[in-house]
């Protein structure tokens, strides 16, 4: 009953995964118009998203899908296309060389996973930025979303990636 | 059975994550950052660009009012018992304003007659467009905003846009119905500005930081701290006497600019629609008034030195039919 469940849960998933990508690609972009009027610095929610389909249902998270999240959100945010698809491109990719994914389970590990991903996804919007724009930029603002995402991640780590340890073994 | 299930499900978890497909789409994203340098940003890629906008925007506004209402909850508490008091004080000033308000209309009439009687032909503002800025990126790489406004609103790329307090930018990728806005902060801006005072000119620089660097200032520049910045309009990209801000000497005694338009969000903004002074070639020549060349076979034949003359005269002309 339950296999047949999972079997046929293949497009309610795909669903979930445009609609989770799409909210978090618009939390993003979103013109909040923050009474400050200073540009806020929003949590990298696409990485999260990714990551968390990536653990949950990893065949559904293919590298198109990958590149195709980063494009829109060069598009909507008027960063430079490509920086962040390729930023998401290298920091999966570098996850994937690792041999064993980690179970939902290990929820440090999960984290430490994911922190590593962030680091390397930051690292490469700077490098791509910074080619960019013909010159070094200020790191501070790509930091400071690397650090939010961080300290909010384990928040929806929680409620999210711990789903699948349900759902497998009980 | 649990165990087969679970062994079933980490068959069907298995990664495919193709390489080839992981290698091409970074290939793809590489060539995208190559067409997207702003030095030499492909035009396909701003057309694109400016089409994604027009698209988007609407998403984009809608799924901001829900995230706008949570997010303003407690400053629109604080907003209320701090609009009491600028009510206040704003009636105040608005009283003193009376006054200046009189001796303005009465400037600026002489002045129109003083124009009149020089003969001069000040750019005079068309009406200007009101949109509200959104999209607030806040990244490292661009400074910009979105408008939606576009050519449909009678935008053109280059208009300069201003808040209450200054301007902020110029317009950039101009689609239909959504503009983009390049702030005076971003990298890649480059206004031609003065001191109000003195007069003298510099290049007002965005670096990505909230105080744009004055450069080219020559050698003993006429620029003291608090100095009012308003654009010199020798650039022809921005009219003459625009507010900008005010000058500040950073801790490294390089002149910044403490931009107006900081003091507020930018939120609603006015697109200016401003034309440069266009090149004599791009509007084409006016035609020749003047005697019509006569029988220029003739002059030839005559050996008189009207003939070259006559020549030199038609010269411009047919150059600027070809154009």
């Amino acid at each position: 009953m339950r296999a047949s469940l999972e079997r046929n849960s293949t497009w309610p998933v795909l669903t979930a995964i445009g609609l989770t990508l799409l909210l978090s690609l618009l939390a993003v972009a979103a013109p909040l118009r923050l009474p400050e009027g200073q540009g806020f610095p929003a949590p990298l929610f696409p990485l999260i998203a990714l990551y968390i389909w990536s653990v949950r249902r990893p065949r559904f998270v293919p590298p198109w899908l990958i590149f195709l999240t980063g494009l829109l959100q060069d598009l909507l945010t008027g960063g430079p296309l490509g920086m962040w698809s390729i930023s998401y491109l290298l920091a999966f990719a570098f996850a994937r060389l690792r041999s064993s994914e980690p179970s939902a389970r290990e929820f440090i590990l999960l984290i430490a996973r994911f922190a590593a991903l962030t680091v390397i996804a930051t690292l490469v919007a700077w490098i791509a930025g910074s080619l960019s724009i013909g010159q070094p930029a200020d790191p501070t603002s790509l930091v400071t979303e690397a650090v939010i995402t961080l300290v909010i991640f384990p928040a929806f780590c929680w409620l999210f990636a711990r789903k699948r340890e349900r759902t497998t073994f009980s | 059975m649990a165990q087969w299930r679970s062994a079933r499900q980490g068959a069907d978890d298995t990664i495919r994550f193709s390489r080839t497909l992981l290698i091409m789409f970074m290939a793809i994203s590489a060539v995208l950052i190559a067409a997207d340098r702003s030095e030499d940003r492909v035009e396909a890629v701003t057309v694109f660009r400016a089409a994604f906008n027009d698209l988007s925007l609407p998403v984009l506004e809608a799924a901001a009012q829900p995230l706008r209402g949570l997010y303003n909850i407690g400053p629109w508490w604080r907003r209320q018992i701090e609009l009491a008091s600028e009510i206040r004080e704003l009636r105040q000033e608005m009283a003193e304003l009376r006054a200046w308000r009189d001796v303005a209309l009465n400037y600026s009439e002489q002045m129109r007659r003083q124009q009149e009687l020089l003969n001069l032909d000040p750019p005079m503002p068309r009406s200007r467009i009101t949109a509200w800025a959104v999209t607030e990126t806040g990244g490292p790489f661009v400074r910009t905003r979105l408008v939606g406004v576009g050519t449909e609103h009678g935008v053109a790329p280059g208009y300069p846009a201003l808040n209450i307090y200054g301007v902020i930018g110029r317009t950039i990728d101009v689609g239909a119905r959504s503009s983009r806005i390049l702030l005076l902060t971003d990298l890649n801006s480059r206004v031609s500005v003065m001191a109000d005072r003195s007069n003298a000119r510099a290049m007002l620089i965005g670096d990505n930081t909230d105080f744009p660097r004055l450069d080219y200032l020559g050698r003993a520049p006429d620029i003291r701290e608090g100095d009012r910045i308003v654009t010199s309009g020798d650039d022809n990209i921005l009219p003459r006497g625009l507010p900008i801000g005010e000058a500040v000497l950073d801790r490294r005694g390089v002149w910044r600019v403490a931009l107006y338009a900081s003091a507020t969000p930018i939120d609603l903004i006015w697109i200016w629609p401003f034309d440069p002074v266009a090149q004599p070639e791009d509007v084409g020549l006016p035609p020749l008034t003047g005697p019509a060349p006569v029988d220029t076979d003739g002059a030839q034949e005559s050996g008189s030195g009207e003939a070259p003359v006559s020549s030199a005269v038609l010269e411009p002309e047919n150059g600027g039919e070809g154009r």
